[in-house]
């Protein structure tokens, strides 16, 4: 046992020796390999993050909306239906919604305008649609399970508005200034800013602003009896399907939406963002492989010749293969770690620098946020897979075919 | 020691560039003897000498060692065989470039695992017997010619081998060099080690511390031993 793990030892030290010789070839593989782990794995933890935020976020969202159609188009609520929801079985609670668009010429940006629930207090767990519970088994859930808006308990009062980061810094504004937005009437209403959210819930409040219900009502031009949506909460989340049915049939004209189809969008919208980056840099890709293919199945002839002389002094086709096999095997799982390292810290914590514009943009306002770090061991587990495995066979092949003739054929055919 | 019977080598089969390097060789190299292959260049020594050393097979015939059959051996016991029987020392020294000459001295006793200390001692003292140990540390291609053979001279003999085999060995040396290579030969008849030679050089096959000279002549062996 000694005799093999001292065999172990001098074979290791003479592959690190190895690698050393041969310093520009595999530095250069090396970097190259580790720049396509990077870019595969930053896609990888940004998708998925960005998706886990999304549903964490989504996680306390009402389990049904509903909506009211007319011609196939959204249209606003009429209150008095909410009356027909709240009769049906098993409905906990049904909470009437107002939120809209506003298209800001002035910045070239879409704001989301959304009259908090609870009378302009938000962020009090009472208000189910504003906060975020925490998963007490889930730590970094804990996180991300902050309330959505949050801002020192400044209350909405007619007249004022509480904007989102990206607001503020595409409109230069601050806390105390006028905000003049034009109504559905021509007239130009002016609020005050009375605070600005937190930046921590910046993915989804960037481009948000909140108001009291009368001055929505006011710019909007929307009746008193209407609201954009209703919220509807349920008691037993097994019955989501039979009060969504019942909806549908006591109210024709509306659409229920339930939340998990909300988390089926976000989940398409990411994987369409993420597999669009991988088809740019597919090319990238491809061409690495075609560089580490050469570079691993080519053996030099000075390759060729040091493996006659290994055999030619005692060496068994075995020991040369687990050498050769280790080659393969360092500079495969170095790039692996450093790519997936470095694709960390560049999505973890320079909140994804190269890729930023490509897969966070959804609106004008680009949001300044940091992911929670999440990180999906099945996917990493998928991408050790399809970079280090397929390295490390092509290593492995050509010197198995080297080391497998005779030590004098493989020194013969080499020459000094 | 070493028989061989009927032993030819044929390269290319079935290729139209077939040719036959060894054409039924039949042999008897004694124990402790020094034996020198002399020949033109294409007369199959090193071919011969492959065979011997159970770096290659032949394509037909049979090689036995001290009695024991070995031509039809799986690879994994003529590889043991070649690391605890034979030493060799090529036409050219054949260190692998990059690493230290310790570590080229080394390299044939690392599939056997033997402690690093044993080892590094053995190595060491090897290099001092040929007075070179000053280079232990020193990068192969800083070595002169000379420095180089003696390096592996010394990596032949590491696993203590009772026969060497030494493909041409003076022919990059200059004449000092050589003789000094052939002292190094009579050194080994008296530690009991068996010497098998190919040279065309007659300072070696004329030295008087060989005990027999074969001449090959197109794969052929040719005359009466001397």
């Amino acid at each position: 046992m000694r005799g093999w793990i001292e065999k172990q030892r001098y074979i290791l030290d003479f592959t690190l020796s190895s690698l050393l010789r041969r310093k520009v070839k595999n530095f250069g593989l090396l970097v190259l390999y580790a720049l396509i782990v990077f870019i595969l794995a930053s896609m990888m933890f940004f998708t998925y993050s960005i998706k886990k935020e999304a549903s964490l976020l989504l996680k306390d969202s009402p389990e049904i909306i509903v909506q009211k159609l007319m011609a196939g188009r959204h249209e606003l609520f009429p209150l008095r239906h909410i009356e027909t929801i709240k009769n049906i079985r098993g409905v906990a609670a049904v909470e009437p919604r107002l939120w809209g668009y506003y298209f800001d010429t002035h910045a070239g940006a879409n704001y989301t305008l959304l009259v908090p629930p609870a009378g302009g207090k938000i962020g009090k767990p009472a208000s189910k649609t504003a906060v975020v519970e925490t998963d007490p088994h889930d730590r970094a859930a804990e996180h991300a399970g902050q309330p959505l808006f949050r801002f020192n308990d400044v209350a909405l009062e007619p007249g004022t508005l509480i904007v989102g980061q990206g607001m503020a810094r595409a409109r230069h504004t601050d806390m105390g200034d006028f905000m003049p937005f034009r109504a559905f009437d021509g007239n130009i209403l002016s609020f005050r800013i009375a605070a600005i959210l937190s930046s921590e819930s910046e993915l989804v409040s960037s481009d948000l602003i909140l108001l009291t219900e009368g001055d929505f009502r006011k710019l909007f031009g929307i009746d008193n009896d209407y609201v954009t949506d209703v919220a509807v909460s349920v008691n037993n989340p097994r019955e989501i399907a039979t009060v969504t049915a019942k909806i549908s049939r006591l109210l024709p004209d509306s659409r229920p939406i339930i939340r998990d189809e909300i988390l089926r969008t976000y989940d398409s919208i990411f994987n369409w963002r993420g597999g669009m980056m991988i088809v740019i840099f597919s090319a990238a890709v491809l061409a690495f492989v075609i560089f580490a293919w050469d570079k691993a199945s080519g053996l030099s002839a000075g390759e060729r010749r040091e493996i006659g002389i290994l055999k030619a002094v005692g060496w068994e086709t075995s020991d040369v293969i687990q050498m050769k096999f280790w080659e393969g095997a360092a500079i495969s799982l170095t790039a692996f770690f450093s790519g997936v390292i470095l694709a960390y810290i560049h999505v973890f914590f320079t909140g994804s620098l190269i890729f930023e514009p490509a897969l966070k943009g959804w609106s004008n306002l680009y949001p300044h946020f940091e992911l929670t770090p999440f990180v999906s061991l099945e996917q990493l587990t998928t991408l050790f897979f399809l970079t280090v495995i397929p390295y490390t066979v092509a290593t492995i092949v050509p010197i198995w075919r080297a080391a497998t003739i005779d030590p004098d054929t493989a020194m013969r055919h080499s020459g000094e | 020691m070493i028989e061989l019977v009927n032993v030819r080598k044929i390269f290319n089969a079935g290729n139209p560039s077939e040719f036959s390097a060894l054409n039924s060789v039949s042999l008897n190299i004694g124990e402790n003897k020094i034996t020198v292959l002399t020949g033109p260049s294409g007369s199959g020594k090193t071919t011969l000498l492959s065979i011997i050393g159970c770096m290659s097979r032949p394509s037909a015939g049979r090689v036995k060692l001290s009695g024991r059959e070995i031509t039809s051996l799986p690879e994994r016991f003529l590889t043991d065989i070649r690391r605890k029987t034979f030493g060799f020392i090529f036409q050219q020294p054949n260190l692998i470039k990059g690493i230290s000459v310790l570590e080229n001295v080394m390299l044939p006793a690392y599939p056997l695992g033997e402690k690093r200390s044993h080892l590094k001692e053995k190595a060491m003292k090897g290099l001092d017997a040929l007075n070179i140990s000053g280079k232990a540390m020193a990068k192969v291609e800083w070595l002169s010619g000379g420095e180089a053979q003696r390096a592996a001279i010394v990596r032949a003999l590491i696993n203590d081998p009772s026969i060497i085999i030494a493909d041409e060995p003076t022919a990059h040396l200059d004449t000092k060099l050589s003789y000094r290579f052939m002292e190094i030969v009579e050194k080994f008849k008296t530690e009991g080690k068996t010497v098998i030679i190919t040279s065309h050089d007659p300072l070696v096959y004329q030295s008087a511390v060989v005990d027999r000279v074969i001449g090959l002549r197109d794969g052929k062996i040719e005359g009466k031993p001397s």
